[in-house]
């Protein structure tokens, strides 16, 4: 989870603060030129070096579990729960994870397809009383929206909740919206089978969000995850024992 | 949006709808992270194309998300990429896939979730290349959602290498989108 170093030179201040277009230009790949895309597949027909790792197909069969996966029995379809189940929690961005990472890929001076940013900060629960995890994942930029002040991007990221397990979503972020809708694509643990979608609401662009599941096919949440949420505003802060991750303000083996 | 039916629906719906790039968003943005010469592993492909209704009668929005570089098939004269994005139709909602993108063959992707119409969506989704990499046309089986909207359920054009989205849906005319088509 942490940001290993790589080749790739990253810079970690937020993405941006007032203006979206005072963000400090970085270049990356300084050695190498982006090709663009071309139209034909003339570029494939060059002689390759190209060594296959791929082994021979291995003549043993994976055990059919390669880990211990925590997971309630499976429900056939004609039994998987349709109630759909309401959970909040909060992604906080305390700056302390080296997040987000910006790599301003497309080497334009405004943010511009082929900019990636990988990200993951702090999860909380609605009520902000204990420390559930991690979001991680990453954004795609798709467009800036000049008339907006504020970029498209697609998102694919997962919640982590502890030994609960996790919820894995893609869908739209939109920095100039205040909400917007991503699917649940699935999950694992008390998680495994869900799906649905999950309401996206930003507080303090890109520091802290406030999301509402709306969940479906899986047994009923635990309650430490069901709680009263707090109201977003942008003077919400996680307790100081949750922050501290104190054994009571913590859910088992909060992931970190 | 809360789907209160107490079984989920297994119907299969057929969705069809063309992807064109227009080349006016930029897109692809072919990022060549690998340092190779040729296609590989490590290379990224972000992408942002524009979505038009099976029967190019009207303007849906776009398509969003990347490509990642696997192989390079040089026997195949094309490269096979593991796909991540998702279908912007508008007030609609979105439907998010995943699967393999073979530059020289027809896939089947999965259909991951979606959300407004599309929540709690699954299925796959046939994806067939007409004019690489600018024309493609894609039929979903959906499954998991009520009844789709007649307006998206028109009679689709058979794939062709000179289909184009009808002059009112490619200038975006208030008749030919949805209804705040994604931009």
């Amino acid at each position: 989870m942490a940001c290993s170093s790589s080749a790739l030179k990253t810079i970690s201040p937020p993405i941006k603060l007032a203006n979206p277009r005072s963000h400090p230009t970085s270049s990356l790949l300084t050695n190498n030129t982006l090709l663009s895309f071309k139209l034909s597949n003339t570029s494939l027909t060059q002689t390759l070096k190209f060594q296959s790792i791929s082994p021979q197909t291995p003549s043993f069969s994976l055990p059919k579990r390669s880990f211990t996966c925590k997971s309630q029995a499976n429900p056939s379809d004609s039994t998987r729960p349709t109630n759909v189940q309401e959970l909040h929690v909060y992604e906080i961005n305390e700056r302390d994870r080296g997040s987000p990472a910006y790599l301003r890929l497309s080497q334009k001076s405004v943010n511009s397809l082929g900019d990636l940013v990988p990200f993951s900060n702090k999860l909380y629960t609605g009520d902000l009383e204990k420390r559930l995890g991690i979001t991680a994942g990453i954004c795609i930029l798709i467009e800036n929206k000049p008339e907006k002040k504020g970029d498209r991007y697609e998102a694919v990221y997962s919640f982590y909740f502890g030994d609960y397990g996790h919820i894995s979503v893609q869908g739209a972020y939109l920095t100039y919206e205040e909400d917007t809708y991503l699917s649940v694509t699935g999950g694992s643990g008390i998680f495994e089978g869900v799906y649905g979608q999950v309401k996206l609401h930003q507080i303090v662009f890109p520091f802290k969000i406030f999301y509402t599941f709306y969940l479906k096919g899986i047994k009923d949440l635990p309650k430490d995850l069901l709680c009263k949420p707090v109201e977003p505003t942008p003077y919400v802060e996680p307790t100081p024992a949750a922050k501290a991750c104190e054994p009571h303000a913590t859910i088992p083996n909060f992931t970190n | 949006m809360a789907c209160s039916s107490s079984t989920r629906p297994t119907k299969v719906q057929e969705l069809f709808v063309y992807e064109f790039n227009e080349r006016d968003r930029g897109s692809p943005a072919f990022l060549k992270l690998s340092q190779k010469s040729v296609n590989s592993l490590g290379d990224l492909v972000p992408f942002s194309n524009k979505l038009y209704s099976g029967d190019l009668q009207k303007r849906l929005g776009i398509t969003a998300g990347m490509c990642i570089l696997i192989e390079n098939k040089p026997e195949k004269k094309g490269d096979r990429y593991e796909a991540t994005f998702s279908f912007y139709f508008g007030d609609y909602g979105h439907i998010s896939v995943q699967g393999p993108y073979l530059t020289y063959e027809d896939t089947c992707l999965a259909v991951t979730g979606g959300s407004g119409i599309f929540e709690g969506v699954y299925g796959q989704v046939k994806l067939h290349q007409i004019v690489f990499p600018f024309k493609l046309f894609y039929t979903f089986y959906l499954k998991g959602i009520e009844d789709l909207p007649q307006e998206l359920l028109g009679k689709p054009v058979e794939p062709n290498p000179a289909v184009e989205p009808s002059p009112a849906a490619k200038a975006c005319e208030p008749q030919a989108t949805v209804t705040n088509f994604t931009n």
